[in-house]
């Protein structure tokens, strides 16, 4: 740690005037808006082929098998992953009182991934997948670019945390930093040779889909939580001690819990135990974060009401809190026996990837980048970006929710399975409209990442309403 | 349901007891952190991100 915090940017208030770490939290920002757009647009696609089978069937890349692993490849690695780089970047260096380590790392960083989505792209629009491995369908060459692409993150991500200008190192960095760290390991194993066949593809199946969620985004987007909504209540978080725990909790629990993707295997039935246990066990970091959010927006509900920033970010706490705990009710061999091969999977996966991890994400730039550009998008955009957003996935979630336990009563009561197919029909249709609403939102933010970067900003506003002028902190 | 896939008595038991007594603790920790956070000395690090200028 420097003793010369000129040496590092810093003004005498403390404050970092940073126009390179605008452009790269910027940068990062656009990339991950377009391939949100694309990768959903290929989802609402693959929605509509539920329904029409034979709409876009002529040419081999554009049928199911191969549109579907883009959709999720691209919401991953190219959306998700590159929009909360940039969130964590800007939040390290804001949070230590520094600059970026360096601004050529993070392009760097922000060419590896953009490389790997577009390969892993063309790849499997060519057929060239490497097999039924949920979310590493990616030839490992490709994912050793993105591997790369996160390296270079982690570094700079530490380095800039290094040179902090404060004692301590805020909590957000943690998280974080800790994301950073891991999603390394998880692509590392997800690489290695010596366990891809066998029973061996399966733990190893378990353990990189799952962690790819729990020890990546999910650090990733609660380290922005705890930066961000301090920063727009201004007031600090409810309990410091409490999101340490939550960190170390969500460290020590999830890695070995995605064995509960396959109870009923031939996998060793003690894995499948533990990790039943340990699914519970989540529930600390589960309830005891969300809660930590709640308390520290005690009181201030009115603020919510008025600040879209606000409201993203606690429709994410939301989505974290129940898409969690859905997740360790699904854990139970009962309810999985349900469950499990259904359409209620995917309405969790997108009330946690989406209803958590996205609405953090959307509440984290418009929080924070208008801060580091100056520039704002309108509360119109906002609100409507907002509002199709919240319904169209609530319409989503919902009806696959009540369609997949249909489905899988059918099966527990030894339907043919073409009942099953007749019964998901209109729930398909309704997954289809809350698809379409949550698409367009993409497209109003789209436009309203254009307002903060590129385009025209709209009239400055206070985010929040403690960030007004004179307003009592 | 299906308990023929679900492994041996004791080992379970075992399971259960040792990761239960883990989640139990974290559990009585959490609790305790929300009754009584405490914190409240203004060099307190939660206070760094707001104490930012604007």
């Amino acid at each position: 740690m420097s003793a010369d915090p000129a040496a590092h940017g810093v003004t005498p208030t403390g404050a970092v005037a940073d126009s390179a770490l605008g452009r790269v939290f910027a940068g990062y920002t656009i990339f991950a808006t377009a391939w949100l757009v694309f990768a959903t647009f290929v989802g609402l696609v693959v929605a509509y082929k539920f329904g029409a089978p034979d709409f876009w069937s002529s040419q081999p890349w554009l049928t199911f098998g191969r549109l579907r692993p883009i959709h999720t490849n691209d919401t991953f690695y190219g959306f998700a992953s590159i929009a909360l780089v940039g969130l964590a970047y800007y939040v390290a260096a804001r949070s230590c009182r520094t600059r970026l380590y360096s601004t050529g790392l993070a392009w760097i960083g922000l060419a590896l991934f953009n490389l790997a989505a577009l390969a892993g792209t063309v790849a499997l629009a060519a057929g060239d997948n490497a097999g039924d491995l949920e979310y590493r369908e990616w030839p490992w060459p490709i994912r050793l670019i993105f591997a790369a692409g996160a390296v270079v993150t982690a570094i700079n991500l530490l380095a800039t945390v290094a040179r902090r200008n404060t004692h301590d190192i805020y909590l957000s960095n943690w998280y974080t930093m800790g994301g950073a760290l891991f999603v390394i390991v998880i692509a590392t194993v997800g690489i290695l040779p010596w366990y891809q066949y066998g029973l061996g593809q399966v733990a190893v199946s378990g353990y990189f889909m799952h962690n790819s969620v729990g020890m990546w985004f999910t650090p990733m987007t609660l380290g922005i939580f705890y930066y961000a909504l301090p920063k727009l209540l201004s007031r600090p978080i409810y309990s410091y001690a409490l999101g340490v725990l939550a960190f170390w909790t969500n460290l020590l629990f999830y890695p070995i819990i995605g064995a509960h993707h396959f109870l009923f295997s031939p996998l060793p039935w003690w894995l499948q135990t533990t990790a039943i246990v340990f699914s519970v066990a989540m529930l600390v970091p589960v309830w005891g974060g969300s809660a930590n959010f709640a308390l520290t927006a005690r009181g201030r509900l009115g603020d919510v009401a008025q600040s879209y920033p606000l409201a993203f970010i606690m429709v994410g706490v939301l989505g974290y809190f129940v898409g969690s705990t859905q997740g360790t009710f699904e854990a139970f061999r009962s309810l999985q026996a349900v469950w499990h091969f259904t359409n209620f999977t995917v309405g969790h996966s997108h009330l946690t990837m989406y209803g958590f991890v996205t609405f953090g994400i959307w509440g984290g730039v418009y929080a924070l980048l208008p801060l580091a550009t100056g520039k704002y998008p309108s509360r119109l955009g906002m609100g409507a970006h907002f509002w199709l957003a919240v319904v169209g996935s609530f319409i989503y979630v919902i009806s696959l929710s009540i369609g997949g336990t249909v489905q899988g009563l059918d099966w527990v009561h030894g339907k043919p399975f073409i009942q099953s197919v007749v019964d998901m029909n209109p729930y398909y249709v309704w997954r289809g409209v809350g698809g379409i609403l949550m698409f367009l939102s993409h497209l109003v933010f789209a436009w309203n990442v254009w307002r903060m970067t590129w385009g025209r900003s709209a009239a400055r506003l206070p985010l929040a309403p403690a960030l007004a002028e004179g307003a009592a902190p | 349901m299906h308990q023929h896939l679900t492994g041996p008595f004791w080992g379970i038991a075992a399971i259960v007891l040792i990761a239960g007594a883990i989640t139990v603790a974290c559990f009585a920790a959490m609790v305790w952190m929300l009754v009584r956070p405490g914190e409240r000395r203004r060099d307190h690090p939660k206070y760094l991100v707001i104490d930012e200028e604007r």
